[in-house]
C-alpha cells in the first residue's frame, strides 16, 4: 500500500473513533460528565457581542445541546475552531471584527499587468482601498514559462496577462515604494517552474533595498506548485524529477532562512480550472500535499519544521460541494498529517487561499459575472478561507481593467465589513445537518479517488499513466456537454438569453512600445553584466550536476543573469519536461 | 467555449470516401491552455478529419515547420493568454517568406479574441477567427467547406514542402512517378532506413525522439527523417496524428517529420509508406530515415523483415516493455525473429531484471547473435540510449564520434 492507502485508511479509522467516542459518551457516564464540564468551560469561554441593530449574539456559535454524545461528536469529529480536526476552522477567531481590525485581512486582489512600473501602479491603486498591504502578483506568458523577453517569437506576450520580470531590476521596480519589511505585509507570487528563479530575484531586491538582514522579515508565498502543473496547467519547463528536487531545494532553503514565507502553495484552482469536479480537485491537491511532505520527509526534513510552511489554494465554484469543500480538506490533511506523518498540532493545519472560479465567469452578459463571483465568495467565506481572491467581472476578455478590478476588491468589503454574516459571530452555518451530510459524501468520494491512486502505485506513478490529466479531461468534457444540452444552466448563454448585443468592454493590454521597452531594459542589464554572467552560470551549472542546493546559488546568479539564462543553463543539465499526450 | 462533445460517438460523414482534410493545431507559445484545442482535436477526428496536433507553448518556428512538413489543408490556432495579434501575424509571415503562404490559418480564443482584433487579423492575413459559443457543428462545416481540398502537384513547392508535398500525393494514389520527379536531385549516396515497431505502449515515439537528439549531438550538419504512422479511425476516417507533441526534439530544421495516417491499412503502415520511403531516399536529404509503425501484435510484419520478399528498411528496431505478459507470450512474437535490433524500454521498472534476462534467452534461440539494448527513454541522456544509438550508427554507417558537446549546446525550442 502506497503512501496514500495508508491516509484513507487513517481517515477511515479516525471516523471510527469518533464513532465510539460518541457511544462512549452515552454509555460512560464518568467520560459524559468530564465532556460536560469541558464543554460547560468552553462554552463560558465565548464573549458575547450585539449586533448594530441590537440583536445579543456570542462570538462563535456552538451547537446548542448539553447530550454528551452530541458534545463528543461536535469536539471530535468536527473540532472547536483552531483545535483538531480543524473542520471548523484553522483558527479561532477568523474574520470577527476584532480580528479584522487587528490587521490579519484575508483579501488578496491578484494583479499583474504591463511592465513592472504599471503593476506597482496597480498595487499602489488597489492598496489605497485596503486596510493592509495585500500584494499578489500574476506574471506574463514568458516569465511563467522562464522565458526572456527578447526570446524569438514571444514579442506580443510581453506584460500580456501579467507583469513581464526577466531581472532583478525589474524586480525592485515592481515593489518600490512599499515597505516589504512591514508587519502587515503579505507578498504572493503566482509562479511555478520558475519559482526558485523568481524568489531569488524577490529575495536579492529586498536585499538591495531593505539591507541583507530583511529576509526572515519577508512574508508571503510562491505557488510553485510542480504537480499540479503536470498534471493541469502545462507550465513546465524541466523533467518532473528536477522540477520536484528544484522545488525541495527551495523549501529546505526558506524552512530556516524566511521563517514567514510559504514557499510552496499546492493548488486545486488550475486543476479545477481544467475542469475537474469539486471532489476531483479536493482529491489531486490534497494528495499532492501529501507527496510534497512524503518527498521532504524522504530528504531528512523535520516534518514539524516544515509543516506549517505548506500552504493550499483551492477553486471556488457554484457546485454544491464548494459549500463544505475547504471544511472537508482541513480534516483530511489534520488527521493524515498527524497519523501517518506524525506531525504536531501546528503541522496539521491546512492553511486556505481561495479563488473564485474564473471557469464560471463568461463573456455573454457578462456583468452576471459579479453575481457569480459575489456567491462564490460567500461559499468560499463560509468554509473559512484564510485568504481570498475575488474575479473581475471582465476577465473572460481581458487582464481586468481597473474599473472590475475595484468592484472585485469592494465586493470582499462589502462581504466582511458591511454585512453582518462573518462580523459578529463565528460559525454561523458550520454544522447544520444539511453541510454535515454533504461533507460526510464529499470525504467518503475524495478518499475514493485516494484509493484509486493508491492502486495505481500513489501520486507520481498515477500520474505517469496519465491518471490526474485524463480524469480531469474527462469531467471538462462532461460539463460542456451538459452546458451543450442545457443540463446546466447558465443565465444568458443557455437560459433567458437576451438579444442585447454585446457592450464593448474595455481591454487592458500592453503596447508594443512598452514591450519594446521591456527587451531594451532586458538587453541593457545582460550587457551591463556580461563580463559576469558566465562565471555565475557555470557555478549553477556546477551545483546543479553535483546535487548541491540550487536554491542557496540561485540567490547569488540573479544577481547577474536573467531569467531566460538561467532557464537555458538548467535545461541544459537536467533536460527538458516532454509533455504528456 | 460551450461546445458539445461526445468523444465516444463516432460521426459518420459523407467525407469517409473522400480524402481526408489535414489539419495542424496548436497553442502559441506562453499559453498552456489545451483543454479548448483538446476538445476541438476530439471533435476534427470525429468528422473524419486527420489532425496534426503539436501540443500548447509552441514557437513560431515550430509551427510553421510542422505546417510545411506535414503539409497540412490549414492551421488551427487556440490562444488564450494574449498576444495573439502579433503571434497569428508571425504565424502567416513565416510561412508566407518560405513560399507556403497557400496554408491558410484560422484561430479561436474565447473572449480573448475580439471582433475589432480579428479585422486586424484578418487584414494581416489570418483567415479567420471562432468566437466563443460558436457551436462545434458550425465549426465543422466551414471548415470543410473552405478548407478541404486536393492536393495537386505544384512545382513552386520547394525544400521541404516540396517533399511533403510528394508524400501527400502518394497517400492521394496520385503517380508516384511525378511525385518522384519532383523530388530535389540526389545529394548522398544513400539513406539508412531503420523500421521501429513494437507493441502500444511501449515507448517507441519516445525512444526514437531520444534517438533523433543523439542524431543531432553527433551528426552536426546531417538530416534525419521520421515517418510515424499512426491508425485512422474506422468509422470516421478521421484521426489524431498526436507525436509531435512528445517529440522534443524533432523541433530542428535537421528533422524530417511526417506523420501518417493509415487510412484502412491494415499492415501496419499507411499504404503511402513505401512510397513516402522512396521520396525520402532519393531526395538525397537523410542520413537517416527512422519509419515507425503503429502498434503491432504478435504475428505483424510490417517492414517485410522475413525475407519473403524485399525488406522495406535497411534494419528493423523491435521496442517493447516490461509487460509482455510471460515467456509463452514472448515466443508468439514474429518480429523478435526478424529484427536486426531489439530494445526493452522502461527499464527503471522493476518487472525490468526478469524480462531482460528472459528477452535475451529468447534471441538466443534465433543464432543471429542479435544483442538485447535496455533502454529508459523517459530518462534523459540515459545511457541505454546512446548505445542503442551507437549500434544503429554501426550498422548504418552513421557518425557516432562527434561528442564532445554540451548537451546545452544542443538547440531545444522553444
Amino acid at each position: 500500500m502506497s503512501q496514500l492507502g495508508k491516509i484513507a485508511d487513517s481517515v477511515d479509522s479516525y471516523n471510527q473513533f469518533v464513532s465510539a467516542e460518541i457511544a462512549r459518551a452515552r454509555s460512560d457516564p464518568k467520560f459524559a460528565a468530564e465532556l460536560r464540564t469541558r464543554w460547560a468551560g468552553l462554552r463560558a469561554s465565548v464573549g458575547l457581542t450585539r449586533s448594530p441593530t441590537g440583536t445579543p449574539l456570542p462570538r462563535l456559535a456552538l451547537p446548542e445541546t448539553d447530550e454528551p454524545g452530541a458534545i463528543a461528536e461536535y469536539l471530535f469529529g468536527q473540532g472547536f475552531p483552531g483545535q483538531f480536526p480543524y473542520a471548523t476552522a484553522a483558527y479561532r477567531e477568523m474574520y470577527l471584527d476584532t480580528a479584522i481590525g487587528t490587521g490579519e485581512e484575508p483579501m488578496r486582489l491578484f494583479a499583474g499587468l504591463g511592465l513592472a512600473e504599471d503593476t506597482n501602479a496597480r498595487f499602489k491603486y488597489l492598496s489605497r482601498h485596503q486596510k493592509s498591504l495585500r500584494l499578489s502578483t500574476a506574471f506574463d506568458g514568458p516569465t511563467l514559462y522562464g522565458l526572456d523577453s527578447d526570446h524569438a517569437g514571444v514579442l506580443g506576450k510581453v506584460g500580456e496577462g501579467g507583469v513581464a520580470i526577466d531581472t532583478v531590476e525589474d524586480m525592485g521596480r515592481l515593489f518600490a515604494g512599499f515597505d516589504l519589511t512591514r508587519k502587515d505585509a503579505s507578498v504572493s507570487m503566482t509562479m511555478n517552474a520558475p519559482a526558485p528563479v523568481i524568489l531569488a530575484m524577490f529575495i536579492a531586491a529586498a536585499k538591495r533595498r531593505f539591507g541583507a538582514d530583511c529576509v526572515p522579515n519577508l512574508r508571503g508565498t510562491i505557488q510553485a506548485d510542480m504537480l499540479k502543473e503536470v498534471q493541469a496547467q502545462n507550465e513546465v519547463i524541466f523533467p518532473v524529477d528536477a522540477s520536484l528536487r528544484f522545488l525541495c531545494d527551495m523549501i529546505e532553503w526558506c524552512v530556516p532562512n524566511m521563517p514567514r514565507w510559504y514557499p510552496v502553495s499546492i493548488s486545486g484552482y488550475h486543476i479545477a480550472e481544467a475542469g475537474a469536479t469539486p471532489v476531483q480537485q479536493a482529491a489531486f491537491t490534497l494528495s499532492n500535499g501529501f507527496t510534497y511532505a512524503g518527498l521532504l520527509k524522504q530528504r531528512g526534513a523535520d516534518v514539524n519544521a516544515f509543516g506549517p510552511r505548506l500552504s493550499f489554494f483551492l477553486d471556488c465554484g457554484l457546485d454544491v460541494e464548494y459549500l463544505v469543500l475547504g471544511r472537508v480538506c482541513r480534516r483530511i490533511w489534520a488527521i493524515g498529517m498527524r497519523d501517518v506523518f506524525g506531525a504536531d498540532a501546528k503541522a496539521q493545519i491546512l492553511k486556505l487561499h481561495t479563488q473564485t472560479s474564473g471557469r464560471s465567469l463568461i463573456a455573454a452578459e457578462f456583468q452576471n459575472n459579479l453575481t457569480r463571483t459575489a456567491v462564490e465568495l460567500m461559499v468560499a467565506y463560509m468554509n473559512y478561507t484564510n485568504s481570498c481572491h475575488s474575479n473581475s467581472a471582465d476577465e473572460p476578455f481581458t487582464t481586468p481593467t481597473e474599473k472590475y478590478a475595484l468592484l472585485a476588491s469592494h465586493s470582499q468589503s462589502i462581504l466582511l465589513e458591511e454585512t453582518g454574516i462573518f462580523k459578529h459571530t463565528m460559525n454561523l452555518f458550520g454544522g447544520a445537518p444539511g453541510l454535515l451530510a454533504l461533507e460526510r459524501q464529499v470525504e467518503q468520494r475524495i478518499l475514493g479517488v485516494f484509493r484509486e491512486m493508491d492502486t495505481l502505485g500513489g501520486v507520481i506513478a498515477a500520474m505517469e499513466q496519465r491518471y490526474q490529466r485524463s480524469q480531469i479531461q474527462e469531467s471538462g468534457h462532461r460539463i460542456e456537454t451538459q452546458i451543450y444540452s442545457g443540463e446546466r444552466p447558465i443565465i444568458g448563454l443557455n437560459k433567458y438569453v437576451s438579444d442585447e448585443p454585446m457592450p464593448s468592454v474595455p481591454l487592458a493590454r500592453t503596447s508594443p512600445k512598452k514591450q519594446r521597452l521591456q527587451v531594451e531594459r532586458l538587453r541593457a542589464f545582460k550587457k551591463k553584466h556580461a563580463k559576469k554572467t558566465p562565471d555565475a552560470l557555470q557555478r549553477l551549472e556546477n551545483v546543479t550536476r553535483d546535487g548541491g542546493n540550487v536554491f542557496s546559488e540561485l540567490v547569488d546568479t540573479v544577481e547577474v543573469c536573467s531569467l531566460g539564462q538561467i532557464t537555458a543553463c538548467l535545461t541544459g543539465v537536467v533536460g527538458k519536461f516532454r509533455p504528456m499526450v | 467555449m460551450a461546445v458539445a462533445l461526445n468523444p465516444h460517438r463516432a460521426v459518420r460523414s459523407a467525407a469517409v470516401s473522400r480524402v481526408p482534410l489535414r489539419i495542424l493545431t496548436a497553442v502559441p507559445i506562453c499559453d498552456g491552455h489545451d483543454s479548448a484545442v483538446t476538445a476541438i482535436n476530439i471533435e476534427l477526428a470525429r468528422h473524419g478529419i486527420e489532425v496534426i496536433y503539436l501540443g500548447y507553448h509552441q514557437s513560431v518556428s515550430a509551427i510553421a515547420r510542422a505546417a510545411i512538413q506535414e503539409d497540412v489543408n490549414v492551421v488551427g490556432l487556440s490562444s488564450y493568454n494574449g498576444g495573439h495579434i502579433i503571434f497569428f501575424k508571425e504565424v502567416v509571415d513565416r510561412l508566407k517568406q518560405g513560399g507556403n503562404g497557400d496554408i491558410p490559418v484560422f484561430g479561436g480564443g474565447g473572449g480573448t479574441i475580439t471582433k475589432a482584433d480579428e479585422r486586424i487579423m484578418q487584414r494581416q492575413g489570418t483567415d479567420r477567427i471562432f468566437f466563443a459559443g460558436t457551436p462545434f457543428k458550425d465549426i465543422m462545416a466551414l471548415i470543410q467547406r473552405d478548407y478541404a481540398r486536393t492536393a495537386k502537384p505544384n512545382a513552386k513547392f520547394k525544400g521541404d514542402r516540396a517533399l511533403a508535398r510528394a508524400i501527400t500525393l502518394a497517400e492521394q494514389n496520385l503517380a508516384t512517378r511525378h511525385s518522384l520527379r519532383a523530388a530535389p536531385a540526389q545529394k548522398r549516396a544513400r539513406s539508412f532506413v531503420v523500421g521501429v515497431a513494437g507493441p502500444g505502449g511501449a515507448g517507441k515515439s519516445t525512444l526514437i525522439d531520444e534517438l533523433t537528439s543523439r542524431f543531432l549531438l553527433k551528426n552536426p550538419s546531417g538530416r534525419i527523417a521520421i515517418l510515424a504512422n499512426d491508425p485512422s479511425h474506422p468509422d470516421t476516417g478521421g484521426a489524431i496524428l498526436g507525436d509531435r507533441v512528445s517529440a522534443i526534439y524533432a523541433q530542428d530544421d535537421r528533422v524530417f517529420f511526417r506523420s501518417l495516417a493509415t487510412r484502412g491499412s491494415l499492415t501496419g503502415l499507411s499504404a503511402a509508406a513505401p512510397a513516402a520511403i522512396e521520396i525520402l531516399k532519393r531526395s538525397g536529404e537523410f542520413d537517416l530515415i527512422l519509419v515507425e509503425s503503429v502498434g503491432v501484435g504478435q504475428e505483424s510484419d510490417p517492414f517485410g523483415s522475413f525475407g519473403h520478399g524485399r525488406c522495406l528498411t535497411d534494419a528493423v528496431l523491435f521496442v517493447l516493455a516490461p509487460h509482455y505478459g510471460g515467456l509463452i507470450q514472448l515466443q508468439k512474437i514474429a518480429l523478435l525473429n526478424g529484427a536486426d535490433l531489439v530494445a526493452l524500454n522502461k527499464c527503471d521498472h522493476p518487472m525490468a531484471r526478469t524480462a531482460k534476462a528472459e528477452i535475451q534467452a529468447r534471441l538466443n534461440q534465433n543464432g543471429r547473435g542479435q544483442l538485447l539494448h535496455s533502454t529508459t527513454a523517459a530518462k534523459h541522456f540515459d545511457s541505454g540510449v546512446d548505445a542503442l544509438f551507437a549500434a544503429i550508427a554501426q550498422l548504418g554507417g552513421l557518425s557516432n564520434s562527434s561528442g564532445g558537446e554540451k548537451p546545452c549546446q544542443l538547440e531545444v525550442a522553444p
